[in-house]
């Protein structure tokens, strides 16, 4: 199009996407309505415009998910930040300095263990974590029926890959932790319907504590169980387990300690 | 695997006190823009190379950060280029701060999320493959540039997400579609 009797790209461009002046617009139409072919090189841009529209369309659509979670999640956030708009401001500006802080957070722990028990700084990584943070695994299903958790039966949670389980560590700013010392566990368990989802994983001690990860996976196999059998609907058991594991142990076995077997 | 069907159990705690109140006018407002304007940003997003959930995450970021924007008052003209700005931005920092190869991303977004169909896969014409051919040598301003136009930002407006002068944008998109336009005489 180098003829300057003829439209440049760009004006046939900008003409099609009605971003010329009036009276630049109507000198375009004009020349159209004579020239074959300027209006022959408008197609031609048209087609490229389409079929960019169709490669791009056909790549990401399958990758974007339904909006409604996404959705029902802004409006929680939207309400909690209405109800106190300070926190919000806090909590925006504290992002950026979150994993400094956590760090921060860990290493005074970290240094208050070692005056208190001298001779374990090869061990700083045994920091043991006993629940799980609500801000980093709030948890997160996925959308199952009970019938079909239930149609796999003894189902066991599929191990964590590995890059995942290490970006759940320096999550809870424990990055060097030894992974023999903890389980990275699903707060709700894929047996629940619990989703391989890093705000569904956190690093949960095996020894530390008697609230240890064998006695949470006791927990996961009686709400199984309970929630196949009827005894329990299984939106109230993800909402148990993930509110408060602990809680939900002592609710379901009846008892305030961990179960001899479950240790 | 599980990205599409993922619902946070924030959500389900949530439904139930949502249930109970009445939010205000400003959230819904809120709302209503997430309606029309996620499905956009979060394709501009991952046509960047972000992964889906790191999309999802900026994107809530924009809509809370935009629900703060006009609980102070500010100003609301043209919110939609603020909302695609705001998200160019983060999305920037996000992957400033991992270390993909961000020559690759638009080719991976394309490719890589593309129909994984191996049939599919076959079916793809000489010509698409032309087409990514053109695609993956544009700068990535111009990537940018074609994909703000195709979630139907005007010139204006990308200018301002991109932080260019309009005759570029107009210079960038006629230099890309001319490209795409000759993918066939190659």
């Amino acid at each position: 199009m180098s003829d300057q009797s003829h439209l440049s790209d760009q004006d046939l461009l900008r003409a099609a996407d009605g971003e010329l002046s009036p009276g630049r617009s109507a000198h375009v139409a004009d020349h159209l309505k004579q020239c074959w072919s300027c209006r022959a090189r408008q197609r031609e841009l048209e087609e490229a415009i389409g079929e960019f529209i169709r490669l791009r369309h056909r790549s990401l659509d399958p990758v974007v998910p339904s909006v409604e979670g996404p959705r029902a999640r802004l409006r929680a956030e939207l309400a909690q930040m209405a109800a106190a708009p300070q926190g919000w401001r806090a909590r925006w500006l504290a992002r950026d300095y979150a994993g400094a802080a956590l760090s921060l957070a860990t290493l005074v722990v970290l240094c208050v263990a070692l005056l208190h028990i001298p001779g374990r700084s090869q061990r700083l990584h045994a920091v043991p974590v006993f629940v799980p943070e609500p801000n980093l695994t709030p948890g997160a299903v996925l959308r199952v029926s009970r019938e079909q958790l239930c149609q796999s039966a003894g189902a066991k949670n599929q191990a964590v890959p590995v890059s995942l389980q290490r970006r759940v560590f320096e999550e809870y700013g424990i990055p060097a932790a030894e992974p023999r010392a903890y389980e990275v566990d699903y707060l709700i368990t894929p047996a629940l319907g619990g989703a391989e989802d890093i705000h569904n994983l956190w690093p949960q001690s095996y020894s530390s504590t008697v609230w240890n990860a064998r006695v949470k996976d006791a927990l996961e196999d009686r709400l199984h169980d309970l929630v196949c059998d009827g005894s329990v609907d299984l939106a109230t058991a993800q909402h148990d387990i993930s509110s408060d594991w602990i809680s939900a142990y002592k609710k379901y076995f009846h008892t305030d300690r961990p179960l001899e077997e479950a240790r | 695997m599980f990205e599409d069907d993922v619902i946070p159990a924030s959500i389900l705690r949530a439904k139930a006190r949502a249930s109970s109140g009445k939010s205000s006018p400003l959230e819904e407002e809120v709302v209503t823009l997430f309606d029309q304007l996620r499905d956009r940003l979060l394709r501009y997003l991952l046509s960047m190379g972000l992964p889906c959930s790191d999309g999802e995450e900026i994107v809530q970021e924009v809509f809370l950060a935009l629900f703060q924007h006009l609980q102070l008052g500010k100003s609301r003209s043209n919110l939609r280029a603020w909302v695609f700005q705001v998200a160019h931005n983060l999305a920037l920092k996000q992957r400033n701060a991992s270390r993909r190869d961000r020559q690759n991303v638009m080719d991976e977004a394309l490719l890589v999320n593309g129909d994984p169909n191996p049939e599919d896969q076959f079916a793809a014409n000489q010509r698409q493959e032309r087409l990514l051919g053109v695609l993956r040598a544009l700068s990535g301003q111009d990537r940018r540039c074609l994909s703000l136009r195709a979630e139907g930002l005007t010139y204006r407006e990308i200018a301002q997400v991109l932080n260019i002068s309009l005759g570029s944008v107009s210079a960038s998109l006629t230099r890309s579609l001319a490209r795409f336009a000759r993918a066939d005489e190659r």
